[in-house]
């Protein structure tokens, strides 16, 4: 049984796509519970097209330079997020409206200023894109940095960020900076996005943004427990899953999902059993 | 009420009439109008048709060929086209759409059509089939990457010099010859390569890729595919942990001294792979050769390059 469990860490590509996994989890999972409380779960595939203009215009600029490319990037996403949060309060739409509008627009960006130069595929992101297996230190160190500064901000102002999230007519009565909380949320959670696909690529961003978030939310619906029960789950679905990965030959990213998508069923599943046991 | 809208139509009628202005043609004259797929099959074609041919590519220069989108005036200048070179094999199944719906009576010939395919291995396929299910390119079970092998390009003159021949029967005879004096060069080209790679040890002679490009040139000259790792960082995480490593173990286990990326795929992944390793990491030209001032502008370049790197690479 040991063996079975460390086998795999002889190979260090493993040690270090287990932590990258778990430190991704943690971070997109405490973020993405305010991105399940607030409605926009489509934030994060959004964000990873709205980049392409960033990433072309960094690529015109400094060619295929991973590190440049990074912060044209983040810069994108900050900025689109920004925008996103401007056009939902000022023309008084839905987020998730704001996200469909500013997404579809950056996409098509991108891609007209690809277009010029004709010698570029469409494919442009994928230079940015990361895969858990294919983590080095320096993104170790990056998710390290940026993740550790995210969690430190959602600690600090923990009771703000609730009442931004649950009542936010009473977060206005107390006189909290509420619109300006709400577009650092949106950029804490940009960050979360881009970091996560740089390190690990955007599919398994994807699914610990959202579904260990949504687990949780079946289980409680105090935000204290929800966040920490979602960073576990979001890390120990990532460690399973690798193993799933590397013991049945299962594509990484897809495993790793699987395994959150499993999480949620079951938990969806006991949740129903129980309240219809509760109610006969 | 009415003239609210009609600024805007002005101005949409007023943008459509200016693209379509600025829409550029070829300065074709009346000579043949040819379109080949990607930069190689174009630098063959050019080769044969001379100046005798208004050639123009569909797949620029250094763009991946898996992702390419075609733009309007790739439509006009297919169905203006007469004759289209691809490779065929199944490499070029992202242009079928335009091809098939361009309209015109351009005529679409295949250059592998009579070269006996080679069945791609129980891994290369697995391996192609990630990434075939990545790119929605479908390679099916032949190995589409015919050009790795110079003796399969003089199957490619012939039908280029055919073709051209039959709708230019004028200078049917400047094309044959043509075809023959650079048949001549990729013969020359093929003697040298197996004169490089006699240079490797037998037992060095392995190849790792990030995508299995090289099986024409491995069968010919006596080199191993090992293995090959899924094109790094795409979009779905495509590789197993599992894959990844076995492939680790047999660089360990045989003592493969390099791993080959291609010029357009992200090499986090095979980065990673060669630091744990050890070993080098070397980038080759794959799917496009390179603009007119690198290493492989012209096919023949283009073999040299990708040669010279993995002989030296392996020696």
């Amino acid at each position: 049984m040991l063996e079975f469990l460390t086998a795999p860490l002889v190979y260090p590509f493993m040690q270090r796509g287990l932590l990258a996994a778990v430190m991704v989890g943690v971070v997109c999972a405490v973020v993405g519970t305010y991105v399940v409380l607030r409605g926009m779960a489509f934030f994060g595939d959004a964000l990873s097209h709205t980049i392409l203009p960033g990433i072309a215009a960094g690529y015109l600029l400094n060619g295929g330079d991973r590190g440049a490319l990074f912060w044209w990037a983040l810069v994108t996403a900050v900025a689109s997020s920004l925008g996103i949060g401007a056009i939902s309060r000022g023309a008084k739409l839905r987020e998730d409206t704001a996200i469909g509008v500013v997404f579809a627009g950056m996409f098509a960006l991108g891609i007209a200023m690809i277009s010029t130069v004709r010698s570029y595929s469409a494919d442009l992101t994928h230079f940015l894109f990361g895969d858990v297996l294919g983590v080095g230190d320096g993104d170790l160190l990056r998710i390290g940095i940026f993740g550790g500064l995210i969690l430190l901000t959602v600690i600090l102002l923990y009771k703000e960020l609730m009442l931004l999230s649950f009542d936010s007519i009473l977060a206005t009565t107390l006189r909290l900076p509420v619109q300006a909380l709400e577009y650092l949320l949106l950029v804490l959670i940009a960050v979360a996005v881009v970091v996560s696909i740089q390190t690990v690529g955007v599919s398994l961003m994807l699914a610990v943004l959202v579904t260990p978030a949504a687990t949780a939310s079946l289980l409680t619906r105090r935000l204290g427990p929800m966040l920490v029960l979602a960073a576990g789950m979001a890390a120990a679905c990532g460690v399973v899953g690798l193993y799933i990965s590397y013991y049945l030959g299962v594509a990484s990213g897809a495993a790793i999902v699987l395994t959150c998508t499993a999480l949620f069923l079951l938990t969806w599943a006991g949740s129903w059993l129980r309240g219809s046991r509760a109610k006969s | 009420m009415r003239h609210r809208y009609l600024l805007p139509l002005l101005a949409i009628a007023a943008l459509t009439l200016g693209a379509c202005g600025q829409k550029t043609t070829q300065p074709a004259g009346d000579l043949p109008r040819i379109v080949a797929s990607t930069s190689i099959v174009a630098d063959v074609v050019r080769q044969v048709g001379g100046d005798k041919i208004a050639l123009s590519t569909l797949v620029p220069v250094g763009a991946d060929v898996h992702s390419f989108a075609p733009a309007p005036q790739d439509v006009v200048t297919v169905s203006e086209a007469q004759i289209v070179f691809v490779n065929g094999a199944g490499l070029e199944a992202f242009l079928e759409p335009l091809l098939k719906n361009a309209g015109g009576s351009a005529e679409i010939v295949e250059l592998a059509k009579d070269i006996p395919l080679r069945e791609m291995s129980a891994q290369d396929l697995a391996t192609e089939d990630d990434h075939a299910a990545e790119d929605g390119q479908d390679h099916g079970g032949n190995d589409p990457h015919t050009w790795t092998d110079p003796n399969n390009v003089i199957y490619w003159t012939a039908a280029i010099s055919e073709s051209l021949g039959r709708i230019d029967p004028a200078n049917a005879g400047f094309y044959a010859a043509n075809a023959k004096a650079y048949n001549t060069k990729l013969s020359e080209l093929d003697a040298w390569i197996t004169q490089e790679f006699a240079t490797i040890p037998p037992d060095q002679r392995l190849l790792v890729t990030d995508h299995a490009v090289f099986g024409y040139m491995a069968d010919r000259y006596g080199l191993t595919q090992v293995g090959t790792i899924i094109p790094g960082g795409s979009t779905g995480a495509e590789a197993s942990a599992q894959d990844l490593a076995v492939l680790q173990d047999q660089i360990r286990s045989l003592g493969v001294k390099a791993i080959f990326v291609g010029n357009v795929s992200n090499p986090s992944l095979a980065e990673q792979l060669a630091q744990d390793t050890g070993v080098k990491l070397v980038t080759v030209l794959t799917g496009s050769l390179t603009p007119p001032d690198g290493p492989g502008a012209t096919y023949i370049d283009y073999m040299r390059s990708n040669v010279s790197a993995i002989a030296s690479a392996l020696r």
